[in-house]
């Protein structure tokens, strides 16, 4: 039974149903509650099936979207699952946190007239149904190729990297430096974003199909690169080390007790288990009333994690909504959540009391300026300046690249902001044998940007393996003012 | 002392007669109270947290109490144990107190804790445990005595069981064969008490106390209540096995036996058979973390972390040797690690004061202070930690000077010095060591810090050993005999160290010191250990440990330490409950 394109355009956007945000900020339960296969279908309905699908290009692993909503809309949700792991093998993990409406969402021609097709929703729900049904099929393993790559960290890029080598026959060990995997997975997105028990089965899928973890290993310290591609006997070597050294503003007070980077706050709650301190012994200094400052999606994430531990919470932002680079989803959810938006409040000064505890957060108000030759409206200052009082301080500014590795080793080339410089073709780095790919050459992105470099970092890998990349051309930058990669739809180019 | 038989066993008459609302006349004898004790009995029994904390800061001063006095005093105290304390957290911190100070009153009142015991709620009969546990040996004899005679009794012994579970007195493991016995009992509530009683003193008694055939008979008696038909004697079944695994007290083929049993319980070894009680689940999980070591090796990076050796250099600090092949591997002098010693705990940094490449080991120093630090030393030889994470940090500055090296150490902080030590006299330097510490017999590692020093100087606050005084005295000796410094390594507490740069500044003497700030990862993932260094901001996990004494700002340091002070001693209550 065909249905016209006017018909599929008539059909209205089925919303996810969420949780109650009255109830939901009481707890770390997962906020949307994800489809019913009915609902699904009729979503997956609104897909016009195109020629030439934009959305495809718009997916930085490039999955066959219309592929496998075709398989929702038949009723064989099974099968879109398996369409979708030929290309993601993340996808319960992307259905939740990717910024589809910046990436495949974005050029969808449904949503030129109204809402897109809620392409992350159908993601999720064809996983979840996977999962539930236990219809998974592990991907077949060829024969040994004899040859071994460490894969370091086992954040998204690491696991993808993984999935992909092992699948072509190659023997690989995740190197990780915390006590278990999934990295940025686990410590910097909350349990009501993801839950815990889908990056636990994606890793124990992996070591199902025969790649090992190795923990509490510190790539860089405990072993370096050279002793992985000599003693050990590496092959090769991917870089998956992520962004982890918090950026601040540098502003007076900063020190002072009670003030955290999202990346210390969230890894204290997540990662070590404060929330149920005092069972876990990993103390978090949660105040009454919380101040983040910064509005990514990181910020979202504290924000909401603050409200949930009891603070009553404020946003401070120096631009206004518009501009705040959240996902519109994140946003949206973090404004049921009872929240306290600061627009156009700049923190110049955290004020501590006698004991250096935080009692009160200093912002000078701002104002947009016209917009300059790029487009862009520059926030300033206007000269006015206001006393808010806060006991915790979180800044969720995003992150530099962590240093471990490119101290180690100077063979490694870096730019002036840290990031490993690769060739953008083949994400080799400046020493032969070592490739990178995720946060470590993007200086701060997302899970699914980190997963599509992993996946091409892994092909070139393979065929570096096999004898076929030339070695002597690597095109890596030289300018230490070169900027890192960057995702502008379709390509990965270097734009800063 | 067969007067003060006879005034414990009418406690409770006694304390109504001294409080004057009763209608008994008061019995001529029991007019010795003192007017110290009398005032302390009045205002307890004013139900009042104010008044209550009063009278037992009162109580802790008094000395010398006559045998009356003591047995008033202890009727009286023990009346709090008696209360209902539902939402007065205040109230139970006042009882625990109160514990205390009977517990000082000793052995003259034990019977009359005993007689109330046998007969308290549950709640109450946890306090008077307590109470009685304090005094040690010859309470053990009591309990043991009071069993026997209540033998029909089983709410009795119960409560007398549960008294036995909190002795910390070596004597206490000759009641496991009477615990071991209750374990059988008919009675559900005597078998579970008896399970709790024997996971207590697992837990609190040293692990050289058990020998192996008691390690296989506990073994064998918790794990045959796994399959009880109760819930609550299969939750302190695995309680009980729970501790015994993090005392070390199982290894080998009953460690992986337990491991099998616990993971069966939890439902996580695919089998769908897992126990249907929650409280036993949740018991289960508290532990289940205890076993990640006992699986066979996946892969040739993957790390024991077993505790090879462990010895008490002073009360409550250790020192242990640690199976940590790829730490050991790599590791350079200044160079830290971070350990988290269970599922549950922590991940604390701490430096490394030796290693042995090819055995594949590290040595570290431990004071027990706070939950986490107490939970390494309550580990034992054998068993393993969950993780240790390493080399972190940079390495000390090590080249060669002109004039001589000093290393001090403060406290604890002494063994991380000696690496470096040697580290600097390999290079041709004359290094001198400085130990301080408050006596002699807190002076730690210094037979060590003598293999690889010219010269070792002592200071103790108190005089007891070397020279009197700090460690900058010992610093300044040195240069009054003329001797010219040209570098110094200081690590320790802050206050020791901010001294000696505050000392060296003015002589323009490089003085480089470690910072032990709060951190989580340790790889600068977090920066929760910024610290402030000549204006600018440092992460210590990364830029340091060891900084320019002379550039950083202490007092931020100091003061950031004490973030999770609050939080930290609550976590210890929790661990201690």
């Amino acid at each position: 039974m065909a249905i016209s394109t006017k018909e599929r355009m008539g059909i209205p956007l089925v919303h996810m149903p969420l949780n109650n945000p009255a109830q939901r900020v009481t707890n770390f339960e997962e906020v949307p509650i994800g489809y019913t296969l009915e609902q699904a279908q009729t979503e997956a309905k609104r897909c016009l099936q195109c020629k030439k699908p934009a959305c495809v290009e718009g997916c930085p692993v490039g999955i066959d979207i219309p592929g496998f909503i075709a398989l929702i809309e038949e009723g064989k949700p099974a099968e879109a699952a398996k369409k979708i792991r030929e290309t993601n093998f993340l996808p319960a993990e992307c259905g939740r946190v990717c910024p589809q409406d910046k990436q495949c969402q974005a050029p969808c021609v449904v949503g030129k007239k109204g809402d897109p097709v809620y392409i992350g929703g159908l993601e999720r729900f064809a996983a979840d149904w996977e999962r539930s049904h236990g219809t998974y099929a592990p991907p077949p393993i060829p024969a040994s190729t004899g040859k071994k790559v460490a894969v370091v960290g086992s954040g998204p890029a690491g696991l993808t990297a993984a999935y992909e080598l092992r699948v072509r026959g190659h023997e690989v060990i995740v190197f990780e430096a915390f006590h278990r995997g999934g990295g940025v997975l686990v410590y910097g997105i909350p349990r009501f974003r993801l839950p815990l028990e889908l990056i636990d089965e994606d890793i124990k899928l992996l070591e199902n199909i025969g790649v090992q973890f190795a923990y509490d290993v510190i790539i860089g310290n405990a072993l370096s690169l050279d002793d992985l591609l000599g003693k050990e006997g590496f092959d090769a070597v991917f870089i998956g080390s992520g962004a982890g050294l918090p950026k601040m503003l540098g502003i007076p007070g900063e020190n002072s007790n009670g003030v955290y980077s999202a990346n210390e706050y969230l890894t204290r709650i997540y990662l070590m288990q404060s929330m149920k301190f005092p069972r876990y012994s990993t103390p978090l200094y949660n105040g009454r009333k919380v101040a983040v400052i910064g509005a990514g999606n990181t910020g979202m994430d504290v924000l909401r994690t603050a409200k949930r531990l009891g603070s009553d919470v404020t946003c401070y932002y120096r631009r206004t909504r518009a501009e705040a680079p959240a996902r519109t989803e994140e946003l949206e959810h973090a404004e049921q959540e009872f929240l306290h938006w600061k627009w156009l409040h700049n923190p110049v000064e955290i004020i501590a009391d006698e004991n250096n505890f935080v009692k009160q957060i200093k912002c000078e108000v701002m104002k947009l300026s016209e917009p300059d030759e790029s487009g862009r409206k520059k926030p300033i200052g206007t000269g006015e300046f206001v006393h808010d009082d806060a006991d915790t301080v979180v800044f969720s500014l995003g992150c530099d690249v962590n240093p471990i590795i490119p101290t180690s080793d100077k063979e490694v080339r870096v730019n002036k902001w840290g990031i490993v410089m690769v060739d953008l073709a083949t994400y080799q780095t400046s020493k032969k044998g070592v490739f990178a790919g995720g946060d470590a050459v993007t200086g701060g992105s997302t899970v699914i940007l980190a997963m599509g470099q992993a996946k091409s970092a892994a092909q070139s890998i393979d065929k570096f393996l096999k004898g076929e990349l030339n070695w002597n051309a690597p095109n890596v930058p030289t300018d230490p003012k070169a900027p890192g990669v960057q995702w502008s739809g379709r390509f990965m180019t270097a734009k800063r | 002392m067969l007067v003060v038989q006879i005034l414990l066993k009418t406690g409770k008459f006694i304390l109504e007669c001294v409080l004057g609302g009763c209608n008994y006349e008061p019995i001529p004898e029991f007019q010795t109270v003192t007017k110290n004790t009398k005032a302390i009995v009045e205002q307890i029994n004013i139900d009042n947290e104010e008044s209550i904390a009063v009278a037992l800061a009162q109580a802790e001063k008094l000395a010398d109490l006559s045998g009356e006095d003591k047995a008033v005093l202890a009727a009286a105290l023990s009346t709090l144990f008696y209360h209902d304390n539902h939402g007065r957290p205040g109230m139970i911190k006042l009882a625990g107190k109160a514990e205390a100070i009977i517990g000082k009153l000793g052995m003259d009142v034990v019977p009359f804790l005993i007689s109330e015991l046998v007969n308290a709620d549950s709640e109450s009969a946890a306090h008077f445990g307590r109470a009685v546990a304090r005094n040690g040996k010859p309470a053990v004899k009591a309990v043991l005595q009071a069993i026997d005679a209540n033998r029909k009794e089983d709410y009795a012994v119960i409560n007398l069981l549960t008294a036995l579970s909190y002795f910390t007195d070596s004597e206490a493991i000759s009641a496991m064969p009477e615990i071991l016995v209750a374990a059988k009992s008919a009675n559900h509530r005597v078998r579970a008490e008896a399970l709790e009683a024997s996971a207590g003193l697992a837990k609190r008694l040293d692990a050289t106390l058990f020998d192996e055939k008691l390690r296989l008979k506990m073994y064998d008696i918790a794990s045959s209540a796994l399959g009880d038909q109760q819930p609550i004697v299969r939750h302190f079944a695995v309680h009980s096995i729970g501790e015994m695994v993090k005392k070390g007290l199982l290894d080998g083929e009953l460690k992986g036996k337990a491991a099998k049993a616990f993971s069966g319980i939890l439902g996580i070894d695919g089998n769908n058979n897992w126990d249907n009680g929650f409280i036993v689940r949740h018991e289960a999980e508290k532990y289940v973390g205890l076993f990640k070591q006992a699986g066979s090796a996946k892969n040739k990076y993957h790390q024991s972390f077993r505790i090879l050796e462990k010895r008490e250099l002073c009360p409550d600090t250790y020192y242990f040797t640690i199976e940590a092949p790829l730490t050991a591997a790599k590791i350079q002098a200044g160079q830290f690690i971070i350990i988290r010693p269970s599922e549950f705990a922590e991940r604390i940094p701490l430096s490394i004061c030796g290693w042995n490449r090819d055995k594949g080991t590290i040595n570290i120093i431990v004071m027990a202070a706070g939950r986490t630090s107490r939970e390494m030393t309550n580990l034992s030889v054998g068993s393993c930690f969950a993780d240790v994470v390493g080399p972190l940090g940079t390495r000390s500055h090590v080249k060669k000077h002109e004039g001589t090296c000093v290393v001090i150490g403060g406290g604890y902080g002494t063994g991380a010095v000696i690496p470096t030590a040697r580290d600097l006299a390999a290079l041709g330097n004359r290094v001198i060591g400085i130990v301080g510490a408050r006596n002699e017999k807190l002076l730690l590692m210094v037979p060590e810090l003598k293999e690889v020093c010219a010269e070792v100087m002592l200071t103790t606050n108190d005089g007891s050993a070397g020279i009197k005084g700090f460690v900058i005295h010992a610093l300044e000796e040195i240069l009054k005999r003329g001797e010219k410094i040209s570098h110094v390594l200081a690590v320790g507490p802050v206050p020791m160290m901010m001294a000696v740069a505050a000392m060296t500044k003015p002589l323009g003497i490089e003085t480089y010191v470690s910072l032990n700030a709060v951190m989580v990862d340790g790889t600068g993932m977090c920066g929760s250990c910024r610290v402030i260094v000549g204006g600018e901001t440092k992460f210590a996990c990364f830029h340091g440990p060891d900084f320019d004494g002379h550039k950083v700002d202490f007092e931020q340091l100091m003061k950031r330490q004490k973030m999770f002070v609050a939080k930290e001693k609550e976590a210890l209550a929790f661990s201690e409950n």
